[in-house]
């Protein structure tokens, strides 16, 4: 993946104790200041450290790659204590394979073993609310602590991140006993011996080199016995997000890679009777959040017309009351809208079993789940429309026993 | 006497040696027959344990092959249907060569007209087969990423798709066996332009509503965005 003229420069530079990788496609308006923080952060927590900042490009237009080069360092000598006294290299190349994060993580990966790095960073190029203190605490815990992997963990809007909370954090948590909020959080620590680890699975050409990446990352590392963590970082606020971007695409790459993680580790989730927490470094604190506009009436609209639409294909994994009770839910009005956690969940363990079982072409039956996950955020975000973080969050929690309560279902279907 | 010689014995001494001499030729074509059937019976039997030796039905299950055989009304599995086939094939070959032992000028003719023929079915039958297989597939594509998108009139876009492809795949089967063929593919194109067309006075006429709000949404008023950031 690393082409000569890379690998002479990376060659040249040696050894590395810290890398910090950030994936970036037409982020020229967000990364110089995610650069900049990134090695504030360095010059801040660990001047002492011979660090390389990674700028894996997946073919920007908008002169992603320049912004990271001309991201000027100097004027935050003024805000700096230390003085650095490791090196600090900058690489911005583009990375070759699948479009996607997963194919500049991978870039990322090949660079820190070639470097010997000893731990580190990946960080999105998107982030506004990005700060030094995010890389003392994503790196810390490896180089102080021996953890191997530190997942992030953020304030959000209450309906921010919605396939995270209804879907991969509850799950992950269920299957696999670690209680890791942010599982595909995007922003994770990890030690350069779990590098070389993930970069010896032949996932590249899944979809793990697209969205799937992050979850893969977060149950990998969980499902192979490296030491997680998790580290406190704050609010994740992003830059505008695309409206181009595809919902069904995301959600599809996202389900079907934590699908496949199901194939890969059965002998390891069906022997998780329960979860336990997992430690939190970083100092909690409360942070102001922007507000999220929803058109609920839309995303009830949808709903609807997925469930006039594809019953026929919903039918193939579904129980028949599951369907009735759709049914009736989608005749009913916007007052009486409610899809039920218990309903969910058993909704996402069919769809499990459906895809491990192939009843059908796996990209048709995930992307036909959703209407079902837009009708349940639907539900979440009436449900919590008066309830502030601490409820959204303690329903959430509620979420997961019932995700954990029903594990059995999948143990006793997987066949 | 010699009438009787020249009007009952003379024909019935000339249609037993005709009977006689055929006798050989019919002989071996029903011999010839025999062993195509018996070929036929041990070449499926030996077919159908070697896919279930290489697992064929588990891998056309997952492919959504055999769903797509069980939803056209095919009991068999795939590797029985496939041997059934193969046994099949056996029994036609066999029983040409048997016509042919048989030495009738006529059914030699016709034989040959049906064996040339053959393959024009065969790959009449295999572009069907693939066109209803494509067809349902590609129906479904389109079907979930209209819904997905939000399309209100999903299922008829995911049907016009399904049927257009069946239609063309008819239409290319009838032409490969030679079935009025220019006029097959004419009645194609006014019926494919008949469709367009009749979408198109759907869309303005019948779906003026749609198309007003098709407009509105492209050039006026903007409808509330969802901010919510999924993952």
């Amino acid at each position: 993946m690393i082409d000569p003229g890379l690998g002479q420069r990376i060659a040249e530079m040696g050894e590395a104790d810290i890398l910090v990788g950030i994936p970036s496609y037409n982020n020229a308006r967000t990364i110089g200041h995610v650069v900049r923080a990134v090695y504030a952060g360095l010059q801040k927590y660990f001047p002492e450290k011979k660090a390389v900042l990674v700028n894996s490009d997946g073919g920007s237009t908008d002169g992603t790659m320049e912004a990271v080069q001309e991201a000027t360092i100097s004027d935050l000598e003024s805000v700096l204590l230390q003085h650095r006294i490791g090196s600090f290299t900058k690489v911005a190349t583009p990375y070759r394979g699948i479009p996607g994060k997963g194919s500049a993580f991978r870039m990322i990966f090949e660079i820190a073993v070639l470097l010997k790095a000893k731990a580190c960073a990946v960080v999105d190029s998107d982030l506004r609310s990005i700060t030094p203190e995010w890389i003392e605490l994503l790196l810390k815990p490896v180089i102080d602590h021996k953890y191997d992997y530190v997942a992030p963990l953020y304030h959000r809007h209450k309906f921010d991140g919605t396939i995270t909370n209804s879907v991969v954090y509850p799950l992950t948590r269920a299957l696999y006993g670690k209680r890791v909020r942010q599982p595909i959080g995007g922003d994770f620590g990890f030690s350069g011996e779990l590098a070389r680890f993930y970069l010896g699975k032949d996932v590249w050409e899944t979809d793990v080199a697209r969205f799937g990446i992050d979850i893969w990352m977060t149950t990998t590392a969980i499902a192979n016995g490296f030491n997680i963590c998790q580290s406190f970082l704050g609010a994740k606020i992003h830059d505008a997000k695309d409206p181009g971007a595809d919902l069904s695409a995301m959600l599809y790459q996202v389900v079907a890679s934590t699908f496949d993680l199901l194939e890969d580790y059965h002998d390891v989730w069906s022997r998780v009777p329960s979860s336990a927490p997992v430690r939190v470094f970083g100092f909690e604190y409360a942070v102001g959040l922007e507000p999220v506009s929803v058109n609920l009436d839309r995303m009830i609209e949808r709903f609807k017309l997925g469930v006039r639409e594809l019953s026929g294909i919903w039918e193939k994994v579904l129980p028949s009351d599951i369907l009735k009770f759709l049914k009736q839910v989608s005749e009913a009005g916007p007052s009486d809208f409610r899809i039920p956690d218990e309903i969910w969940v058993d909704i996402i363990y069919a769809f499990a079993v459906g895809c491990h079982n192939r009843v059908m072409n796996r990209e048709h039956l995930l992307k036909s789940l959703t209407p079902l996950y837009i009708g349940r955020t639907a539900s979440f975000v009436k449900e919590n429309w008066e309830s502030d973080a601490e409820d959204v969050e303690k329903k959430i929690e509620k979420l997961c026993t019932i995700y954990e309560d029903r594990k059995a279902f999948l143990i006793n279907n997987w066949r | 006497m010699n009438i009787i010689q020249r009007l009952l014995i003379g024909p019935l001494d000339d249609l037993f040696e005709r009977v006689f001499n055929f006798m050989p030729a019919l002989l071996s074509a029903m011999l010839i027959l025999l062993v195509g059937l018996v070929l036929a019976i041990v070449t499926k039997w030996i077919f159908q344990r070697l896919f279930r030796t290489i697992g064929l039905d588990g891998f056309l299950s997952r492919t959504g092959t055999a769903e797509l055989l069980k939803r056209g009304g095919v009991e068999d599995s795939p590797a029985v249907l496939i041997s059934k086939i193969i046994g099949g094939v056996i029994i036609v070959i066999f029983t040409g060569i048997s016509m042919r032992a048989l030495d009738l000028p006529v059914v030699g003719r016709l034989l040959e007209r049906l064996l040339f023929y053959l393959p024009n079915i065969f790959v009449a039958l295999v572009i069907v087969a693939l066109g209803y297989v494509l067809a349902n597939f590609f129906g479904r594509t389109a079907l979930i990423a209209s819904v997905n998108t939000g399309i209100r009139y999903s299922g008829l876009v995911g049907k016009t798709v399904k049927l257009t492809l069946i239609f063309l795949s008819a239409t290319m089967a009838l032409e490969q066996l030679g079935i009025g063929s220019g006029t097959i593919i004419i009645a194609f194109a006014i019926a494919f332009g008949g469709l367009v067309f009749a979408i198109s006075l759907a869309f303005g006429l019948g779906g003026k509503d749609i198309a007003r709000e098709y407009l509105r949404r492209k050039f006026g008023e903007e409808e509330k965005e969802d901010e919510i950031n999924h993952l």
